[in-house]
């Protein structure tokens, strides 16, 4: 960036033999984010065929529409994706996300400042992701039935604290909190979702703890004899997934002012989808958060599209899982062909 | 050439790409009833590809391949044992070897007769094998273990073709010698037999007729092998000559202080490695690798005290090792070793980054990473490669470069040149020589006793049961001496 990090000629005593060339810098982020600017270019023309038959998909007001709704999905997705490159799964985002809400409604009805409230919804993330994290990686239980288990019993408590009633949230600070500008000009939600967006791709690319991340889930059996603290990262990733599920309710929670005990019921699926259309393997070893952003992204896109073409909403998930389907078949081909 | 009868095999102008890469340019290899062929080519070659498409794994993109003279043939005429071995973890040895022979899925499992013709098989090659493993899952096996069921597997199998691609990169000199007697009596039996190995001695030794492959094509086509010399097949495959390894013996470095000095103690058995040395292992796994786990601090062991640099210690966790300069290349390249899907600049700088705890991934470590590519004559399409576009040779010098960053005060190595061709051999070899240089003691675990004896002054023998049985310094070591210290002498 520097003249000074470009001046280092002492790195190189002698190269006669040119060592395998690094392309420019442009060209290597263009063939790192292929996936993602495919992604990218699919956004904008679902966008175009949509406005077809409904101009205002490319209004402003719709956009920002599509920002706002996308935000939580967004928050949730970086948390699964750290999951899934390790190879684990995390089922249980959509009920850690609706029991967020409740506790946090709860502490609204109770008269408790806007931060207690989101505290308690936070420790409830960190609570159901540290179960995750200790049963998978000190138990040794496998992620699917360990998440498939908090998904059943958060799921359950969240009608449980409240009896199945829901909450309204009447506190206009709160209020602020999603659609406030702490930065002046942009709104809170974009800021937070992009800027998570950006810190976890930071971390995953430029950190040696990020790409741990990715070499647990390549394998981790080597990963252990390297030195690696796969315990300890398996354990973390786990947590942080509660803790986006969480924000992200919190987020939602501020827009829509209501908590709901089945708030999150649709979201785990939709998180785990953005992650793979954005170019996650299930097996884990790879991702973005770039690419999963986009993801979820797209999944709003297109619930927006069949709304505005004013398609029957029972079409969604078709629609949804023909996407993902021609996503994950694209990808596989581009793999083929190296 | 009009012979009958037809050839058991005939593989004529295959042509395979992978992308842009072109495996295979025409290549043929033509192999009759009741010999043993052995099919050779160096890393790269195209070897494993032809096999693939004999088996049907793979479709080629031209030429033809006809058994027993026709196309349209029945696959389960044909037997491979593939070199990354393909077994079901889960199911036992004796289904894995069995089931697969079934013809149709739909007959019921006959379980104590089917179990029986297993044991039959296993037996051949390994008695004890066959007594204690044949209902275990084979996950629970190790590797070595796992090849011997893969090769059973195609012996049961009645097939009048078996390939087999490296079979005995895994196996001790015992289970070898015992394999040979079998394709010995298969071939009376009128089966063919493919043999890819790239240990000359035991070509000469089992083999009749070789065909050899260089950069995807056939250079020697069914020559007999007493017609040819060593030389000039390693000629054809494209490499010089390797002399002996015993004139690369290196010099342990002229250093008497204890400072470095590496001291294993079990029981009344003491080896002193001073700074430069190579410390031989000789025997099957569960020996060499219990004190492999120790020094990489992977497990504990009752059996081994060691003693680094004046002071007793082994590292609680692998992460202690790293940091206190060991480093480790696990013979298991495919599960403990390779970060597949991580490009090549993270599978080199891995070790480093755990050492010296670094935080950020820095430009400074692609640079590192192009020198170290640079100086082990790595060729890779670029950084961000994944680490499948190279050969498994080179993989193999890749794990080796994860640990020259910073060169390790003890470097670990299980069977490192397992698989790979004469001339990558060579450069593993003067690889190792050079960090020896460094004063770094390096300890080599190997199946193949002439390695060890080309390269250590002193070499460790274990028994069968996995004790250490005895050390051989000097002089003694030497094949032979090495086959009796671990009771594997025929």
């Amino acid at each position: 960036m520097t003249p000074v990090s470009a001046a280092n000629p002492a790195a190189h005593p002698s190269s006669p033999a040119a060592p395998p060339a690094r392309a420019s810098v442009p060209k290597r982020l263009l063939l790192a984010y292929r996936t993602e600017i495919a992604i990218a270019i699919a956004i904008v023309l679902i966008e175009v065929v949509v406005s077809f038959w409904s101009p205002q998909a490319l209004s402003f007001g719709n956009i920002a529409n599509i920002a706002q709704a996308s935000a939580p999905l967004v928050l949730m997705s970086l948390g699964v994706l750290l999951v899934v490159i390790t190879g684990g799964i995390d089922l249980s985002v959509g009920s850690t996300f609706s029991l967020t809400g409740m506790i946090a409604g709860l502490g609204f009805s109770a008269g408790v400042s806007w931060p207690t409230a989101c505290l308690a919804g936070l420790l409830v993330g960190a609570g159901v992701g540290a179960v995750n994290g200790g049963l998978v990686t000190f138990v040794g239980l496998a992620p699917f039935v360990v998440t498939l288990i908090t998904y059943a019993v958060a799921g359950s408590l969240a009608f449980v604290v409240t009896n199945g009633h829901s909450i309204a949230i009447l506190d206009p600070d709160f209020w602020q909190f999603n659609g406030g500008s702490i930065v002046p000009g942009v709104v809170n939600y974009l800021l937070f979702c992009l800027g998570f967006v950006v810190l976890v791709e930071i971390f995953l690319r430029k950190l040696v703890v990020g790409r741990w991340v990715y070499a647990i889930g390549s394998n981790d059996k080597a990963a252990r004899l390297l030195g690696i603290p796969v315990s300890a990262i398996r354990f973390s990733v786990y947590v942080s997934s509660g803790l986006f599920a969480a924000f992200a309710s919190l987020l939602s929670l501020s827009y829509i002012s209501n908590s709901e005990a089945t708030s999150g019921s649709s979201l785990m699926l939709q998180a785990i989808a953005a992650c793979v259309i954005g170019g996650a393997s299930l097996f884990g070893g790879t991702g973005s958060a770039i690419g999963a952003m986009l993801g979820a992204v797209m999944i709003t896109v297109i619930q927006n599209g069949v709304n505005l073409i004013g398609i029957n909403s029972f079409w969604q998930g078709s629609v949804t899982g023909l996407v993902i389907c021609v996503a994950v078949l694209i990808d596989r081909v581009a793999k083929v062909r190296g | 050439m009009s012979i009958d009868p037809p050839f058991a095999l005939e593989c004529l102008g295959i042509e395979k790409s992978y992308g842009p890469t072109k495996v295979l340019r025409g290549s043929d290899l033509r192999v009759a009833g009741g010999e043993i062929h052995a099919f050779l080519g160096g890393n790269g070659a195209g070897k494993s590809t032809l096999i693939r498409i004999v088996s049907g794994s793979v479709a080629a993109d031209a030429g033809t391949v006809r058994v027993g003279g026709a196309e349209n043939f029945d696959r389960s005429a044909i037997a491979v044992v593939f070199q990354e071995l393909a077994l079901l973890p889960h199911l036992s040895v004796a289904e894995n070897i069995d089931l697969p022979n079934r013809r149709s899925g739909l007959g019921l499992v006959r379980g104590r007769e089917s179990r029986e013709r297993a044991a039959g098989v296993l037996a051949m090659i390994d008695s004890g094998l066959a007594a204690r493993a044949l209902d275990l899952p084979v996950a629970s096996l190790d590797l070595h273990e796992r090849q011997l069921v893969e090769i059973a597997r195609a012996l049961a199998s009645g097939a009048r073709l078996v390939l087999l691609d490296e079979p005995t990169a895994n196996l001790t000199f015992g289970e070898s010698e015992r394999l040979f007697a079998i394709l010995r009596r298969l071939a009376g039996q009128g089966i063919a037999i493919v043999l890819v190995s790239h240990r000359m001695n035991e070509i000469r030794a089992v083999a009749d007729v070789c065909t050899i492959l260089r950069d995807g094509r056939t250079v020697v086509d069914r020559r007999s092998l007493s017609a040819i010399s060593d030389v000039e097949i390693i000629e054809a495959m494209g490499q010089k000559a390797i002399e002996h390894v015993e004139s690369d013996r290196p010099e342990a470095a002229a250093r008497n202080s204890a400072d470095g000095m590496l001291r294993l103690t079990a029981g009344s058995l003491e080896v002193r490695a001073l700074p430069g040395s190579i410390v031989g292992l000789a025997g099957p796994p569960p020996g060499p690798m219990d004190l492999i786990n120790v020094l990489i601090g992977a497990h504990a062991s009752a059996t081994w005290r060691i003693e680094f640099a004046g002071s007793v210690s082994a590292p609680r966790n692998p992460a202690t090792a790293v940091r206190s300069g060991v480093g480790y290349v696990s013979g298991d390249r495919g599960s403990k070793g390779i970060l597949a899907s991580l490009p090549i600049l993270d599978n080199i700088m891995a070790g480093t980054r755990v050492a010296k705890r670094w935080t950020f991934v820095t430009r400074r470590e692609s640079v590192a990473a192009s020198e170290a590519l640079r100086r082990l004559s790595i060729k890779a399409p670029s950084l961000d490669a994944l680490p499948q576009t190279l050969s498994g040779g080179t993989q193999q010098k890749l794990l080796i470069a994860r640990w020259l960053q910073e060169p390790p005060r003890i470097l670990v190595l299980e069977e490192p040149t397992r698989g790979v061709d004469v001339g990558t051999k060579r450069e593993i070899y003067e690889i190792i020589r050079r960090l020896t240089l460094s004063g770094c003691v390096v300890v080599w675990w190997s199946t193949e006793f002439a390695e060890l004896a080309g390269l250590c002054r002193t070499v460790i023998a274990f028994d069968h049961e996995g004790r250490p049985a005895s050390v051989l310094t000097g002089d003694a070591v030497d094949e032979v001496a090495l086959a009796h210290a671990t009771g594997m002498a025929a």
